[in-house]
């Protein structure tokens, strides 16, 4: 008798997931349903407009549906008692234009997280400089991001969302800015990290290399699910 | 980092604007301690004089502008001869234009009365009886006038000589000019008139004794009021005005300020937008970015405080040489004024970030993320 590994835990369950803009006129999501478990690397695909984006606010209660469910490890969020707190300590974020704060240093941008979580200015300065080493950027802490290349500021976004310790990492077109090198260089940080900590890691992209890195792929267009598929 | 690492960055972030904004409240502020200061001197100048001097009630007819307006002196010798009343004396003063003082107390003094005894001749000498035409000047006054012993100083049409300088111990006394009351009448065209009564009661007099003594004469004389010395500022009708109109104009600067800071603030949230999303979407609660908006609020209205009492206080020292004030009060700055105007400017920036505040709280993250 072989021995029979538990299934993972499933981490957002969508139904009848939709969202409409403009009072209806602009229908971004349209009734998408899908499953997402725990330690997964999934990359949404699918052109401009595709309610990819939409889906990926959602995740990250930056959004919430016009109709449907979206729980998380079981709770519908949309009813979760304190979205900040969600933000804050399951999840971390990691957007296409890195979104540093320009007048605080990469170390600086790193400990934002981290306020309002109980840590002391030295815990935190001590995690941060732990992440920076772990992306490494340990030789530009003290830099402002204006003073860092693509790759770096994406390097210290990346840090960033791990401040917290999240269980799931939500990355929109993390390699949208950077040139082919560095976009290789993130996406392998990014799977590396994903693998070591056991991430979940869900990545928005319309590009289908990039894509290549996730285990699995939802194909959308048009604000529904066309596709949902193991990565060759 | 500290949160107020982030504040403070926030806020250099537009040196020049963030400058601008707590210079505004610090105008308001200013204004506070330079008004409210002149105010406070006024009355502490007054309190020392009556201490200085020893009266307990001063009785006056509280009519009139800047002083009380003038009485019949024979009512001096009716409330000389009621119990409590010890030692009674009259006072007839005026704020006069003499010579090249737009602005100076003339005070005549009933010769013999107590009101003189404290008076130390500093120079020269005290006039030999209440018909020499004589004056002495208070130590300022002769400083204003620019008058030595032996002078002679015009007061209305009249001509004096100034026979001394003295020390009265205490501003008002010495911003004065000070000769015998008959003089005086005489050179105002006032015979036989006073605006002042004041009393000595016996050092074991209690309290409800002077009280009732000063009840007593309000019966007894209709028109006059006789309080306690430690009572004169706070009872009287100019002081009241005074205050009330420092305050008001205070507070009128207050506000304009209230408003620059809540411009500022609005300015601030407009263009942070973009930076709120940032905040919300890496877990920042509401609370914290209205927190982070009022700190920011609150340390504009501190610092334009602190740079405010500055202000203040030099525009202070400087209306205290100008020739309309000296002599006649001595601008106060006191701790309690500035911990008082400091905190108003605190609560100044608080009040004014409540709104932007709220405003920048509200965004919703995915929108301000595209702002």
């Amino acid at each position: 008798m072989s021995a029979v590994s538990p299934p993972a835990p499933v981490v957002y369950e969508a139904s009848g997931l939709a969202k409409e803009f403009d009072d209806g006129r602009v229908a971004a999501l349209q009734g998408v349903d899908f499953q997402i478990t725990a330690g997964e690397f999934v990359a949404v695909v699918g052109p401009s407009g595709s309610g990819k984006s939409t889906l990926l606010n959602m995740l990250g209660l930056l959004d919430s549906p016009s109709s449907g469910s979206l729980k998380y490890r079981g709770d519908e969020m949309a009813a979760l008692p304190d979205p900040a707190r969600y933000r804050a300590r399951e999840i971390g974020f990691i957007f296409q234009s890195f979104h540093l704060l320009g007048t605080f240093t990469v170390t600086e941008n790193v400990q934002i997280p981290m306020f309002g979580q109980g840590l002391s200015a030295k815990a935190r300065e001590a995690r941060a400089a732990e992440l920076l080493d772990s992306v490494g950027l340990s030789h530009r802490v003290n830099h402002l991001p204006v003073k860092l290349s693509g790759g770096e500021r994406q390097r210290a976004a990346i840090a960033r969302s791990l401040a917290n310790r999240p269980g799931v990492l939500l990355a929109d077109e993390p390699t949208g800015n950077l040139d082919s090198k560095n976009a290789a260089a993130v996406m392998e940080l990014l799977a590396q990290l994903q693998r070591d900590h056991q991430t979940t890691l869900v990545l928005v992209t319309h590009d289908r290399e990039v894509a290549a890195h996730a285990s699995r792929m939802l194909t959308m267009r048009d604000g529904k699910i066309l596709s949902d598929s193991a990565t060759p | 980092m500290t949160f107020l690492t982030i504040v403070f960055r926030d806020l250099w972030r537009r040196p020049i604007r963030t400058a601008l904004t707590m210079l505004g409240i610090a105008i308001g502020i200013a204004a506070v301690i330079a008004l409210v200061g002149m105010a406070s001197g006024y009355e502490k100048g007054i309190v020392k004089q009556l201490d200085v001097i020893g009266i307990d009630v001063i009785v006056s007819n509280m009519e009139g502008g800047l002083m009380p307006k003038a009485f019949d002196e024979a009512i001096r010798d009716q409330v000389a001869a009621l119990p409590d009343a010890a030692d009674v004396t009259t006072v007839f003063m005026q704020m006069l234009s003499v010579e090249d003082a737009p602005m100076i107390m003339v005070s005549g003094r009933e010769w013999g009365g107590f009101t003189w005894e404290k008076l130390t001749v500093v120079e020269g000498r005290m006039p030999h009886d209440a018909s020499e035409r004589a004056v002495v000047l208070g130590t300022m006054a002769a400083e204003m006038l620019q008058k030595n012993v032996g002078d002679p100083l015009q007061i209305e049409t009249e001509e004096f000589t100034v026979v001394g300088i003295v020390d009265g111990h205490s501003l008002v006394e010495n911003g004065a000019i000070i000769l015998a009351l008959p003089l005086f009448q005489e050179a105002s065209g006032y015979e036989g008139r006073v605006n002042f009564i004041d009393i000595r009661v016996p050092t074991d007099a209690s309290k409800e004794r002077v009280e009732a003594l000063c009840r007593k004469i309000e019966e007894s004389f209709e028109g006059l009021r006789a309080v306690r010395a430690s009572e004169v500022v706070g009872t009287s009708q100019g002081f009241k005005i005074a205050k009330a109109m420092s305050w008001s104009t205070s507070i009128l600067a207050i506000i304009v300020g209230i408003f620059g800071v809540m411009n500022t603030m609005l300015m601030t949230v407009f263009e942070r937008t973009h930076e709120i999303g940032i905040l919300l979407a890496l877990g920042w609660k509401k609370r914290m970015i209205m927190g982070l908006i009022l700190a920011e609020a609150a340390v504009m209205g501190l610092l334009g405080g602190i740079i405010g009492v500055l202000l203040g206080a030099a525009t202070l020292a400087i209306l205290g040489t100008l020739p309309e004030v000296r002599g006649l009060l001595e601008p106060d700055l006191s701790q309690g004024l500035i911990l008082k105007a400091i905190l108003i400017a605190v609560c100044v920036g608080i009040a004014s970030g409540l709104y932007p505040a709220w405003r920048g709280a509200r965004l919703s993250p995915s929108v301000a993320l595209q702002g």
